[in-house]
C-alpha cells in the first residue's frame, strides 16, 4: 500500500481489525467510496493544521469559554 | 374560538387568554390532539402521542388556574419534545430500534423545567435514528413528512419537531442540534429555531451524538415564543458537567429594543455563496429588510471558514461512533443502514484526524472572536437549498451538479456548531415551489439575546412567519 492509493477494501479490513470491529465484505464495499472522500478531506485538514504556524493551536474540547 | 383558530394561536397569543381563563387548557390541548390524529398518518411527526397523560395534565392545570395559580406564560400550553430527550414513565426512542422499550425513571433537566412551568407534553417527535442525519428518514418509525409538501422532507434530525409545529398539531417543541438539527428543520418547515452556546442549556439525560457539540432548544413559529420557551430551559445545571455558570439575560426585554445600528457581517466568498438562486434572492431580500430597519451590513473576510465541513464530519463520526461501540458490535442489524454505515466509518478514522479537527475549531473560533470586533452577528442561509424530496441522497445546488446530501446539508449550520456560538434560524421567504427558505443568524457567545432582538424585528416587518401549509 503506497502513501497516495486511494483508499481499497484492504484498507479497510485493515482498519476494522487495529479497531476490533468485524467487518464483512459487503459492510467493507459500502465503506470504501465514503471512506476515500472523507479520509482525504481530513488529510487535507490534517496537513492545514499541521502547518507550523499552527503550531500554537491547541483544541477545544471543552465550552463554554467566554 | 373555531378549531382553526384554536389551531393558529401562538404561545404569544395564548398565553393571555389562559391566564384570563377565556381559553381552556382542556379545550386547547385536545384540539391539538386532534390535529394530531388527522394529520400525523400523513406527516409521521409523532412516534409517541401522550393523549391521556396530557388530557389529565390539561385537567389538572384548569383546575390550578381557576384557583389563582398561574404559573406564568407556558402554563397550559402544549408541546412536543424530540424523542432522545428523556421523559419519566414515557417511551424514549432516540428513533432507534435499540432503544424502542426504553422507559426513563427520570426526566431530562429540560423536560422538568417545561414541566414545572406548567407545558402540557403532548407526545415525543420523530427524529432521525439517534440523531445521526439530516433527513428523518427514519427506518423504524417512518419517513417523517414536510407539512408544506408531504413528498418532500422535513430535514433533520428535529424533523418531528419541525413539522409537528409547522402543521399546528403543537405551539412549541424541544429539538436537539449538533452540526444543524434544529436550524435545518426549522428552515425547510418555515419556522424559528435556535441552537443555544454550548452549555447554555442542559443536556442532562439527552441521548447524545457528539458530546462536545450537542445542544438542546426550542422550535417555534416566532421568536418571541421562542424566547418563552428558551426562558425557561436555560440556565445552569449541576447535573450537567458542560454546562455554564453565566447569568442568563432578560431576553424578553432585548426584544423591543429594534436592530438600529446593529452591525451584521457578511462572511466574504461564503455567506451567499454556492446557494440556490432561490435562497440566495430570499436571503438578500432579508438583509434589505434588516438594513431598512436600521442595521448595516459589510463582508468580513474569513479565510479558515472552508475546512469546516471536514471538521465537523470528523467530529460527528468519531464521537458517536464512541458512544455507540459496543450496540455497533453486539447489534449492528438493529440499525438502520445510513447510521450504521456512519458509525462504522467513524471507526476508521485516526486519532490525529479527530485532534487535528478539534484543533480547527479553536482557529475557527478565534477568525469569529475576531470578526465580532466588527460585527454584532453574522448572516447565511441556514441551509443552501430548499427541502428536497424524501429519500433523496443527493442534491442539485447549481449547475446541474449533484452533490452529497450529508455534506451539502451542512455547508452553512456547521460552522457556528463547530466555533460553539449560538445560531438562530428563522422564514425569510419561499422558493417558486412554495418550500420555505430559512436564514442563519450567528451571535456572540452567550448573546442569544441579540439573536432574538434581530428575529423579532424582522418579524414585526414581515409576515413569512404568519403563512401555514395547506394540510
Amino acid at each position: 500500500m503506497k502513501i497516495d492509493e486511494p483508499v481499497t477494501k484492504e484498507t479497510i479490513e485493515c482498519l476494522g481489525v487495529l479497531a476490533g470491529l468485524p467487518l464483512p465484505a459487503p459492510r467493507r464495499d459500502k465503506l470504501v467510496p465514503m471512506a476515500s472522500a472523507l479520509i482525504a478531506a481530513a488529510n487535507e485538514l490534517n496537513r492545514k493544521m499541521a502547518e507550523g504556524r499552527r503550531r500554537g493551536v491547541s483544541p477545544i474540547t471543552r465550552f463554554p469559554e467566554r | 374560538m373555531t378549531q382553526v383558530d384554536l389551531l393558529n394561536l401562538t404561545i404569544a397569543q395564548a398565553a393571555p387568554r389562559l391566564e384570563r381563563r377565556e381559553l381552556s387548557p382542556v379545550e386547547l390541548t385536545e384540539a391539538m390532539l386532534q390535529r394530531i390524529a388527522a394529520v400525523n398518518t400523513q406527516l409521521n411527526a409523532y412516534i409517541t402521542v401522550c393523549a391521556q397523560q396530557a388530557r389529565d395534565v390539561a385537567q389538572a392545570t384548569e383546575r390550578m388556574i381557576r384557583a389563582g395559580y398561574y404559573l406564568g406564560p407556558l402554563h397550559g400550553i402544549p408541546i412536543a419534545l424530540k424523542d432522545n430527550i428523556y421523559t419519566r414513565g414515557i417511551r424514549t426512542t432516540a428513533g432507534a430500534k435499540i432503544l424502542a422499550d426504553f422507559v426513563p425513571d427520570e426526566d431530562a433537566s429540560v423536560t422538568a423545567r417545561l414541566k414545572r412551568a406548567g407545558a402540557i407534553i403532548l407526545g415525543k417527535v420523530n427524529m432521525h435514528e439517534f440523531a445521526w442525519g439530516g433527513t428523518t428518514d427514519n427506518p423504524h418509525y417512518g419517513t417523517c413528512r414536510n407539512p408544506w409538501n408531504p413528498e418532500r422532507f422535513p430535514a433533520g434530525s428535529s424533523g418531528g419537531s419541525g413539522a409537528a409545529v409547522a402543521a399546528r398539531t403543537c405551539l412549541g417543541a424541544l429539538g436537539t442540534d449538533t452540526g444543524g438539527s434544529i436550524r435545518l428543520p426549522s428552515s425547510v418547515n418555515g419556522i424559528v429555531g435556535i441552537r443555544p452556546t454550548i452549555g447554555r442549556v442542559s443536556n442532562y439525560n439527552v441521548v447524545p451524538l457528539a458530546w462536545t457539540m450537542d445542544t438542546v432548544s426550542p422550535m417555534t413559529r416566532t421568536v418571541e415564543d421562542c424566547v418563552t420557551m428558551f426562558e425557561v430551559i436555560a440556565g445552569w445545571d449541576p447535573l450537567d458537567p458542560h454546562s455554564a455558570q453565566v447569568p442568563v439575560a432578560d431576553y424578553r426585554a432585548e426584544l423591543g429594543r429594534g436592530i438600529r445600528g446593529l452591525r451584521i457581517g457578511l462572511i466574504r466568498d461564503y455567506s451567499l455563496t454556492h446557494v440556490q438562486k432561490a435562497v440566495g434572492d430570499a436571503v438578500r431580500s432579508a438583509l434589505k429588510t434588516l438594513e431598512d430597519l436600521g442595521a448595516r451590513t459589510e463582508e468580513i473576510p474569513m479565510p479558515s471558514i472552508h475546512g469546516n465541513i471536514s471538521a465537523q464530519l470528523t467530529i460527528e463520526s468519531c464521537e458517536p461512533s464512541a458512544y455507540h461501540q459496543e450496540w455497533l458490535r453486539t447489534r449492528p442489524g438493529d440499525y438502520g443502514e445510513d447510521v450504521r454505515t456512519l458509525l462504522e466509518m467513524g471507526e476508521m478514522y485516526l486519532a490525529t484526524h479527530y485532534i487535528q479537527a478539534q484543533r480547527y475549531r479553536s482557529v475557527l473560533r478565534r477568525e469569529f472572536v475576531e470578526g465580532f470586533r466588527q460585527v454584532d452577528v453574522f448572516v447565511t442561509p441556514t441551509l443552501p437549498f430548499t427541502a428536497t424530496p424524501c429519500g433523496a441522497t443527493e442534491v442539485v445546488i447549481e449547475n446541474n451538479l449533484k452533490e452529497d446530501m450529508l455534506s451539502a446539508i451542512m455547508q452553512f449550520t456547521g460552522v457556528p456548531s463547530l466555533a460553539g456560538l449560538p445560531a438562530l434560524s428563522l422564514p425569510v421567504g419561499f422558493d417558486p415551489d412554495g418550500l420555505p427558505v430559512g436564514m442563519q443568524v450567528i451571535g456572540r457567545p452567550f448573546d442569544e439575546g441579540t439573536l432574538f432582538r434581530l428575529g423579532h424585528a424582522y418579524q414585526g416587518a414581515t409576515s413569512w412567519h404568519t403563512k401555514s401549509p395547506r394540510l
